[in-house]
């Protein structure tokens, strides 16, 4: 029995893009993979964690046979995804958030089934999975109503019930609960955790970009920025990288200045900053506690008051930013 | 005003134009440009060599050349309207962010239907190039009556336009095959507005339709302009002086325009209250 | 879960349903899809009264008009309809189940054919009662047979052309709007094709609705025999060879394109 439900060597893709008229048909090139390599167990809940454009949904749409990669392979429970995306298929399925796929003129229940048929499930099986998971996501009463009358949060719902439907060995799930509110999002997660747990024999990849919701549901997340992979490793682990560190949290005064004198300090390792509304919040992570006298020293010097301090547990954002130099914010706004 | 209308007429006029030509090589958009209207124009040619009895010199041909020919605006603007509609909330979802916006919605269909104005006119100029070079069609820019001409045209492209405002609002309260409506009043306005055949070859109860429609007095305008006295044959309009075409085509233009006014306001206010602005039919 | 010809057949059956359904639960298709093609047509028909051509010349128009139906199926609701799937993300979905994509065409086109049969049948009922068409069939086994592989023929074409949107995108739609009027043309919908002379109308025969409508206009009416440029019996041969040709080269190109666009990334962007 195969052990790894996914692997990639070397996985890379490049994109062309062709300039418009103006450009002279310029053609730019641009990397959304570089050298990806990952293992993920069977039964393993894996995460794909980084900023918009990171490379996420290119791996992921390279791991269901939608994209075929520029370099390396890639295999799914043991078949090359280029060169055997038939024998793929059957065995995976995928939920992506945002989306409004399905017939809007037809009922709930009426696009599972379509989306059932065409894994070849018969009439009966459809139909008591779909009872079943429709139940589990509270979308029962609705199971009659047309698409086209349901809430984008009761739709994404409907499309997570689709990718469930067919028990896949291995299931995508690319930014599920993007665009859902509060309660739709902790909704997507029960059912994701309750799935796992049932099914120890299923694998799931989940790309988020919600720190929370990696730390939450993985039992190993990939940090992902720039097309490549900086760290993988449970949760935990990752974050007691950090745990040697002293991370604060300074709510401070308006800084106008750089931020280099002092990340140039001694013991500082990173410093993210974000102007709020009448203040500035410092994110500090430092070698040691004693590293803070000389945050607090340089403040002063630049005649800011200091507001609060916090010191607390290392998170996966903090992971990232020790990783990348700046916050996952920051990270998509440089692109 | 002005700020409000330069503002949305511009950008409006120039995003029509780039929807209308920027899929591919301005070649290539040329050459489909000249390519359909001719088409369309051949398949009448070639039915009357079908019909063996016919000449190309005959009256009827040059009369329903021109027609044809036209009738190329009907399409581009009429049904145009409604499409930018369409496309505007279905495919690039951006409606919404339209009406939110501060700009007016029929200037802007105003706009959009400026770029496909501009590409009617190059498929109508092309059809009627090669009906003067190509398919003996009786033209003769010498002879052409060039004020009666472009005053016909304009004050017919002004109606259609508003007859698109119409439609486009009306297309905004519609969810289920609203591409049809555009479709709909396009070859309505095909068959009784005399673009191909005298209106007098309709069955009696139903040429008074085609005697309420604007077109028909737009288009026997500009074949009076562009082929001179040969329209004697037709009787249809005969007994109408260019003046008293003119005339009905003003009062007519004037009408639609009032009642596109009246028209928009009324469906933008069901589209609201329907939460149709950004709706999707998804099917 | 089944696999072979039984998901094939059970995908073209899923996704006929759709279609079918959606055109119980959205009436307003009767009118658009029957009405306005009639108009259409009429246009045509007072053409040919206006130039006092024959009565079965305005047969000619009406039964372009009624193969007009089949067409745009073909053209708008197979090959463009990919473009609409990717839109919506139901294409990804498609590419990545593991039924085959031919199964999907052809239940679209299945689907549809409730609607264009209707569309059909009710622009040749009116036209034969508003404008008194006489129809002079000399062989029905003949006609049916024609009409068949024009059928086979067209479908394998409009799955051919739903493989070049695969890679190709928007474009194809615009190309699709703009090829309406030239196909109409060639093809010889409402006047016969011997008109363009040998040479051309054997070119125009690539396009299967050339030769059905050809052969259909030679069964269907008196002045048949006349006005067909190729005995029907050629044309039935030819339209057996364009349904073994297009049919096989719709699944060479399906293929092919899949394979391409996934190398391009094309296939899910909604962008492109």
């Amino acid at each position: 029995m195969k052990s790894l439900a996914i692997e990639t060597e070397g996985l890379g893709r490049v994109y062309k893009i062709r300039g418009n008229r103006k450009e002279k048909k310029q053609i730019k090139e641009r990397v959304a993979l570089h050298d990806v390599n990952l293992q993920v167990e069977r039964g393993e809940l894996f995460g794909l964690l980084g900023p918009n454009g990171a490379g996420k949904t290119s791996l992921i749409k390279i791991l269901v046979t939608l994209l075929a990669p520029t370099t390396g392979r890639a295999t799914v429970v043991g078949y090359d995804v280029a060169k055997e995306p038939k024998a793929v298929r059957p065995l995976i399925n995928m939920v992506s958030g945002g989306e409004s796929s399905g017939y809007g003129l037809l009922t709930v229940r009426e696009n599972l089934w379509l989306f059932g048929q065409f894994y070849g499930l018969d009439n009966k099986t459809t139909r008591s999975r779909t009872d079943e998971l429709l139940e589990i996501v509270g979308l029962k009463d609705r199971a009659n109503t047309k698409t086209s009358d349901l809430s984008t949060g009761l739709r994404q719902k409907m499309n997570i019930v689709r990718g469930f439907l067919t028990n896949p060995e291995v299931i995508f799930l690319d930014e599920p609960t993007l665009g859902l509110d509060v309660s739709a999002s902790r909704d997507v997660r029960t059912f994701i955790r309750n799935w796992i747990a049932a099914k120890p024999d299923r694998t799931m990849l989940l790309t988020t970009h919600y720190m929370a919701e990696a730390d939450d549901l993985c039992d190993r997340v990939a940090i992902i920025n720039g097309g490549r992979v900086l760290e993988c490793d449970s949760p935990g682990n990752l974050k007691r990288r950090l745990r040697s560190e002293a991370i604060f949290h300074l709510e401070v005064s308006p800084l106008n200045g750089e931020l280099a004198s002092f990340r140039n300090l001694p013991g500082v390792r990173q410093v993210v900053h974000t102007p709020g509304d009448g203040k500035s919040e410092l994110e500090v992570i430092l070698e040691s506690d004693e590293a803070i006298s000389g945050i607090i020293s340089t403040l002063t010097t630049h005649q800011a008051r200091v507001l609060s301090l916090q010191k607390r547990e290392p998170t996966l954002e903090d992971v990232f930013v020790d990783l990348v130099g700046m916050s996952l914010a920051e990270a998509e706004k440089n692109g | 005003m002005l700020n409000t209308f330069s503002r949305t007429f511009i950008p409006a006029a120039w995003l029509g134009w780039q929807v209308e030509s920027n899929w591919t090589h301005p070649l290539v958009f040329f050459l489909f440009s000249a390519l359909k209207p001719i088409s369309g124009v051949m398949i009448l040619v070639f039915m009357f060599r079908a019909v063996s009895h016919v000449s190309t010199s005959s009256p009827l041909y040059a009369y329903i050349y021109v027609g044809n020919a036209f009738y190329i605006y009907v399409g581009a603007i009429v049904a145009g309207a409604s499409y930018s509609i369409l496309d505007d909330r279905e495919r690039y979802r951006s409606l919404k962010y339209l009406y939110i916006a501060p700009v007016s919605i029929p200037v802007y269909m105003f706009g959009r239907a400026v770029a496909r104005f501009a590409t009617a006119t190059l498929a109508v100029a092309i059809t009627l190039a090669a009906g003067g070079l190509i398919f003996k069609v009786p033209i003769h820019p010498l002879q052409v009556d060039w004020p009666m001409f472009l005053s016909a045209l304009f004050l017919g492209v002004l109606c259609l336009a508003a007859i698109g405002i119409i439609l486009g609002s009306w297309t905004l309260t519609i969810r289920s095959e609203p591409h049809f409506l555009g479709e709909a009043v396009a070859a309505a306005m095909y068959l009784f507005s005399g673009a191909i055949f005298p209106i007098t070859l309709l069955p009696r109860s139903l040429q008074p339709i085609g005697y309420l429609m604007p077109m028909t007095y737009w288009l026997e305008l500009v074949r009076r302009a562009l082929l001179g006295t040969n329209l004697s044959v037709f009787p249809t309009l005969v007994s109408y002086s260019n003046g008293e075409l003119f005339g009905v085509l003003a009062i007519l233009t004037a009408s639609f325009g009032v009642v596109a006014f009246i028209a928009f306001r009324y469906f933008d206010r069901m589209a609201r209250d329907r939460g149709m602005i950004d709706a999707q039919s998804n099917f | 879960m089944d696999s072979g010809w039984r998901l094939f057949l059970r995908t073209i059956v899923a996704r006929a349903y759709p279609r079918v359904i959606g055109q119980q639960r959205q009436k307003s298709w009767i009118f658009f899809e029957t009405f306005l093609p009639f108009i259409a047509v009429a246009g045509y028909v007072y053409v040919y009264r206006a130039m006092e051509a024959s009565q079965d010349f305005m047969g000619f128009a009406v039964m372009g008009g009624a193969m007009t139906a089949f067409w745009l199926n073909v053209i708008w609701s197979m090959s463009a309809q990919m473009y609409w799937e990717k839109d919506n993300g139901n294409l990804a979905l498609y590419i990545m189940a593991p039924n085959s994509m031919m199964a999907i065409l052809l239940g679209m086109a299945l689907g549809g054919m409730v609607a264009t049969a209707l569309r059909a049948a009710v622009i040749l009922i009116f036209g034969i009662w508003v404008f008194h068409v006489q129809f002079a069939v000399s062989s029905f086994v003949q006609l049916f047979a024609v009409f068949l592989l024009t059928m086979s023929a067209l479908y394998g074409m409009g799955m051919l052309f739903a493989s070049l949107f695969l890679l190709y995108g928007r474009n194809v739609w615009q190309i699709n709007a703009m090829m309406q009027e030239p196909i109409y043309l060639i093809s010889g919908f409402y006047f016969p094709v011997k008109n363009f002379g040998m040479v051309v109308s054997l070119a125009a025969s690539i396009l299967p609705m050339t030769l059905g409508m050809d052969a259909m206009r030679q069964l269907m009416f008196s002045s048949g025999p006349a006005i067909g440029f190729l005995p029907v019996r050629k044309e039935i041969v030819g339209l057996v060879f364009l349904s073994v040709v297009f049919v096989t080269a719709a699944k060479y190109w399906l293929d092919k394109m899949e394979r391409l666009a996934v190398q391009e990334g094309t296939l899910t962007d909604r962008r492109k």
